[in-house]
């Protein structure tokens, strides 16, 4: 882009982001008339706005828990002149930044500092240091991972494969030359694989064996049963212990599901709304006519304190909606909003009840 | 406060549903197909006999975006239906599909945004954080930076032009 382009990129973005400010307190007939005509008048002006709306929804999960610091930058802020100049010092450092660090140099410095153990920069280390290295064939690089109680966390994994792990979940990821193997030991995980021919991607959990055929998908474990559910592209599903592997391989594509659990294989695919089952990724969990009971066990996954259902006939009691898995508050109105629901909120414990 | 921010979310692609919102931000973020989702959204707005008579400009826009995403995901879905994976073809196909990697992930780009508006002055971001995280109004983050209103929307002006010009970069 020449430097002319960029100017005037520049301005339209800023024109963008006036309007988009203005937009927020609403707009008078006037001003939204030029408004229009102003959206009207280009493509490029649409791309601005629909940019900086993109970066806005962004930026409310940026400034998340900024309770004490908006007092520490308003105390800065005293020591700063009042303009709308950039400081100097912060402007150098970013710009030195930028020409010593490549696009995906802090992707993957951010990525290994994520890792709980990584036992493939332990071996680097170890081999730098002049000590020899024996890692078997198979394991070039393992890592393992783990997230907490209402966690979750995200990995770029050495291909560029991205391990989601939802919460209470712990995951270990060996590659070697010919393979790419992931032994998702508990919990919950998205993969999203790029697609290596002759180095196929593996994942191992519960019972199951999931090799990926160039996708995306949802792998959860739960007791005595695994459920495998394909976002995009294609996946095939074996039991691990089958002796005949190939043959019992069950193919998914996207918005099938397929559950592996002991004695009952092969299994057939059912249909389900992958987005709905991956709803976690935004930190969302979707409800269509669920009973109760399910929808509860759904948010006992996240929040620190646990739903209760002290009345039977409750657990049936179907329930639609979106709600954020780290808001139970929301949820708590929901089910007061219900007719006959009695909800009691203790130190340890949500205790729904009928009236 | 959380309540707060998220009005504002749910004002931007009113009501589509966080999958979507994440398809249609997706496409937003790429460079290509951005331009060409905006294409296709400005041809749509032009069809449009009496724009000026909409009463929110900014809303139908949305409308019109997010309608664009969803019947490009339902052609998505329908194309990958259609593939047989046991073809060869296809499995040479497959092999050539460009790296979901190019997406930046969702939580480093909100990392790289945090760095990004920390390079603002302090005020700036306080104005920020008060706007989209603590959900106040204009008028309430003046009284709280003990500046006119009218500065508080310069800043929140200055800080998204500076947030999405140095994460364009990131492609």
């Amino acid at each position: 882009m020449s430097t002319n382009e960029q100017d005037v990129r520049r301005l339209i973005s800023q024109a963008a982001a006036d309007w988009f400010v203005a937009n927020r307190v609403g707009l008078t007939p006037t001003e939204r008339s030029s408004f229009t005509t102003w959206l009207k008048s280009s493509p490029v002006h649409v791309e601005e706005y629909l940019a900086l709306s993109v970066i806005a929804q962004d930026l409310a999960e940026a400034c998340r828990d900024t309770e004490g610091s908006v007092e520490a930058l308003l105390a800065r802020a005293r020591f700063e002149q009042d303009s709308a100049v950039q400081p100097l010092r912060a402007r150098v450092v970013a710009a030195a930044q930028e020409l010593v660090m490549p696009r995906w140099q802090p992707l993957a410095a951010a990525a290994a500092a994520c890792a709980a153990v990584s036992l493939g920069l332990l071996a680097l280390w170890t081999h730098k240091a002049g000590a020899p290295v024996t890692t078997g064939a198979a394991a070039l690089v393992a890592s393992h991972f783990e997230t907490r109680h209402g966690e979750q966390q995200t990995h770029v994994l050495a291909d560029n494969s991205v391990l989601r792990l939802n919460t209470d979940s712990s995951a270990t990821v060996r590659y070697s030359k010919s393979e790419r193997l992931v032994t998702l030991i508990s919990g919950e995980a998205v993969f999203e694989v790029t697609h290596t021919p002759g180095r196929p991607f593996r994942v191992l959990a519960g019972g199951a064996e999931v090799v990926d055929l160039g996708t995306k998908f949802d792998v959860r474990v739960a007791p005595g049963s695994t459920a495998v559910t394909v976002i995009e592209g294609r996946v095939a599903v074996a039991p691990v212990a089958g002796a005949s592997r190939a043959a019992q391989f069950v193919q998914l594509s996207a918005d099938q599901q397929i559950s592996v659990s002991d004695g009952k294989w092969p299994a057939s695919p059912v249909g389900v709304d992958a987005q709905r089952a991956t709803a976690w990724l935004h930190r969302q969990i979707m409800f269509e006519q669920e009973p109760l009971e399910q929808v509860a066990s759904e948010f006992n996954r996240y929040a620190p304190k646990q739903i209760e259902i002290t009345t039977p006939a409750l657990r049936n009691l179907q329930i639609s909606g979106v709600f954020a898995t780290d808001d139970t508050q929301a949820f708590i109105a929901f089910l007061r909003s219900l007719d006959g629901v009695h909800v009691e909120v203790t130190d340890r414990q949500i205790r729904v009840s009928q009236d | 406060m959380a309540t707060a921010n998220k009005t504002l979310v749910e004002r931007l692609f009113a009501a589509h549903g966080g999958a979507l919102q994440g398809f249609l931000a997706r496409r937003v973020r790429r460079h290509p197909e951005a331009a060409e989702l905006a294409q296709e959204v400005y041809l749509r707005m032009l069809r449009v006999p009496d724009l000026d008579a909409i009463r929110n400009p900014e809303a139908y826009l949305y409308t019109v975006a997010s309608n664009l995403a969803k019947e490009h995901a339902r052609q998505q879905r329908k194309d990958a239906a259609a593939l047989d994976v046991d073809d060869p073809l296809v499995q040479e196909q497959l092999a050539e599909l460009p790296s979901v990697a190019g997406d930046l992930d969702n939580e480093q780009r909100i990392r790289r945004l945090r760095e990004v508006l920390q390079q603002l002055p302090a005020k700036c971001q306080a104005a920020v954080a008060l706007q989209y995280w603590h959900g106040l109004s204009y008028e309430e983050i003046a009284q709280r930076l003990g500046v006119s209103t009218h500065m508080v929307k310069k800043y929140l002006s200055q800080a998204l032009v500076h947030c999405r010009r140095r994460m364009a970069r990131l492609g």
